[in-house]
C-alpha cells in the first residue's frame, strides 16, 4: 500500500515536472535552470551531434537561454567537424553568459582549431581580470598556453616569459618534476628559434632528465648538436628519437595537430641528414 | 496437459515476458524517449547530403547508416602523411594576386576503401563568419583538395569505416599560413 502510494505520488510529480516543461516562462530563473540542468544532463550519453544529443541541448536552452554549459555543449560538434561559422555564435552566447569559465577555454580553440594566437591571446589576458586566481582551460594554465599562442606568434621573448611564469609557479607549488613536458620542451624551442642554443639544449635536457622517453626533445637536441662535429652521439640521440616515436612517446593532440609535431619521415630526413 | 508443463510453459512465457519488458524499457530509457528535430540535424550536425554534395553523385560509402568522424582511432590520415598533404598544397598552391583573408573549409567523406568524395565547401572570415572568398582563389584550393585522392581510412573495432573529414585552410592576404586539422 505505501509502495503504491509512493509511486502515484511520484507520476503525480513527474506530470507536474512535465506540465512545467511545456511552460517553462512561468517558473522562477532557479526552476528554469533546475529543468534545463536535468533535460541536458538527461542525455549526457547520446552520441555528440547526433540529431536526438542536438535535440535535447536545444530544448534545455530553450528552457533556459543563460545557460554556459548547454550553450558551449551545443557548439561543440560543430568545432570538431569543421563548421566554424556555426561553432562561433553558440561558443559566443557561453561566454556572454558565462565569462569566468568559457573565455579562457575560448581561448584555447581559438588557439589549436583555428591557429588565432592573437584572438587566443585575448582571451587569456581577459581571464587575468574576470578572476582572482589563473585559470586552467583544459588542465593547463593560461600562462602555459600564452607560452605557446606568443610560440605560434613567432613572438620568442614573451613566449619564453610566459614559460618561465608558468614553470616558476607549477615548481612552486608541486616540484618541477610536476611540470608539464611540452613547458620545457616549447620553452627549448622557443630558445633555438630565438638563437639561443644553449638554453634550448637545457631545456631539451630537462625533458629527457625528467621523462626519459621524449622523440620531440631528443630530436630537436640532435638536430642542435648535429653540427658539432659529434656524428654518432648525434646519430644515437636520433635512432632513440625514432623509437620512442614508435612507442609513442611524441609530442601530439587529439582533433587537431599540434605546433612543431613530428612525423615518421622527419626522423628518417633527421637521419640521413646526419649520415651525410 | 500435465501440471509440471503447464508450470514451465508458464514460467517460460512469463521470463520471456520480463525479458521484453527489461530490454524495452531500457531501450526507451536510454534511446527512446529522446525526441530528434530532424528538419534542424539531419541525422547529425555533420551529415552530408549526396544530392547537394560537389562530387556526391557515384560516390559510395561502405555503410550509410554509420559514418564516423575523421578523429575516431585509430584516425583518417592522408596516405603521404600530414607533411605529405602540406607539400603537395603549398607547392601547387599559387598566390595569383589575392588578397583575401579567411578559412576556407572543405568537409567530405572518406570511404572505407580510403576514396574522398561528398565535398562541401564553408567559406568563413577570420572572424569565422559565412562570407564569400575570392572565386579563384577558392576553386583553386579545392581542386587541389580533390586531388588528394588516396587516404587511410577510419579504422576501429577491427575494420575501416567510412568518415567524415575536414580540410581548414586560414589564409591571410591568400597565402596560406596554416592547414588544419
Amino acid at each position: 500500500m505505501e509502495r503504491s502510494l509512493r509511486y502515484c505520488l511520484n507520476c503525480l510529480c513527474a506530470a507536474v515536472v512535465f506540465s512545467c516543461s511545456e511552460n517553462s516562462s512561468d517558473l522562477s530563473s532557479e526552476e528554469r535552470r533546475a529543468l534545463a540542468t536535468q533535460v541536458f544532463s538527461e542525455g549526457s550519453h547520446l552520441p555528440q551531434g547526433s540529431a536526438k544529443s542536438m535535440t535535447r541541448i536545444a530544448r534545455a536552452i530553450e528552457i533556459d537561454s543563460t545557460y554556459a554549459e548547454a550553450l558551449r555543449e551545443h557548439s561543440v560538434a560543430y568545432l570538431k567537424r569543421g563548421m566554424p561559422h556555426k561553432w562561433k555564435p553558440w561558443f559566443d552566447k557561453a561566454v556572454y553568459h558565462d565569462p569566468q569559465t568559457w573565455q579562457p577555454w575560448r581561448g584555447y580553440l581559438y588557439l589549436w582549431f583555428y591557429r588565432d594566437y592573437k584572438k587566443a591571446i585575448a582571451d587569456f589576458n581577459a581571464s587575468d581580470t574576470l578572476t582572482p586566481y589563473i585559470d586552467y582551460p583544459q588542465g593547463h594554465s593560461v600562462d602555459y598556453w600564452r607560452g605557446i599562442a606568443y610560440l605560434g606568434l613567432k613572438d620568442y621573448q614573451n613566449s619564453i616569459a610566459f614559460f618561465n611564469k608558468h614553470i616558476l609557479k607549477e615548481t612552486a607549488d608541486s616540484g618541477e618534476d610536476w611540470v608539464e613536458i611540452n613547458a620545457f620542451l616549447y620553452r627549448g624551442i622557443a630558445y633555438m628559434q630565438a638563437g639561443d642554443s644553449i638554453k634550448a639544449l637545457e631545456n631539451y635536457d630537462k625533458v629527457i632528465h625528467y621523462f626519459k622517453k621524449s622523440a620531440d626533445a631528443k630530436y630537436w637536441k640532435a638536430r642542435m648538436i648535429q653540427h658539432t662535429g659529434e656524428k654518432e652521439k648525434t646519430l644515437a640521440l636520433a635512432n632513440q628519437a625514432k623509437e620512442d616515436f614508435k612507442e609513442g612517446y611524441f609530442n601530439n593532440r587529439p582533433y587537431v595537430e599540434t605546433l612543431f609535431q613530428l612525423y615518421p619521415e622527419d626522423f628518417e630526413v633527421l637521419i640521413t641528414s646526419i649520415n651525410e | 496437459m500435465k501440471k509440471w508443463l503447464k508450470i514451465t510453459l508458464f514460467v517460460l512465457f512469463g521470463g520471456i515476458l520480463i525479458l521484453i519488458g527489461v530490454i524495452g524499457y531500457g531501450y526507451y530509457h536510454y534511446w527512446g524517449r529522446f525526441t530528434a528535430d530532424t528538419a534542424t540535424y539531419p541525422p547529425s550536425v555533420e551529415y552530408i547530403d549526396p544530392e547537394k554534395a560537389l562530387y556526391g553523385k557515384g560516390f559510395k560509402a561502405c555503410n550509410e547508416n554509420s559514418i564516423a568522424q575523421y578523429y575516431n582511432p585509430e584516425r583518417a590520415t592522408y596516405s603521404k602523411g600530414k607533411n605529405g598533404l602540406r607539400k603537395f598544397i603549398m607547392s601547387n598552391y599559387i598566390n595569383k594576386g589575392y588578397s583575401d583573408s579567411g578559412y576556407l573549409n572543405i568537409r567530405f567523406v572518406i570511404n572505407c576503401k580510403g576514396a574522398a568524395g561528398r565535398y562541401i565547401i564553408h567559406e568563413n572570415t577570420l572572424d569565422l563568419e559565412p562570407t564569400e572568398l575570392d572565386k579563384d582563389m577558392t576553386n583553386q584550393l579545392f581542386a587541389l583538395t580533390r586531388q588528394l585522392k588516396d587516404w587511410n581510412p577510419v579504422f576501429f573495432r577491427g575494420k575501416n569505416r567510412d568518415a567524415y573529414m575536414y580540410l581548414s585552410y586560414r589564409i591571410e592576404n591568400g597565402e596560406i599560413v596554416a592547414i588544419l586539422p
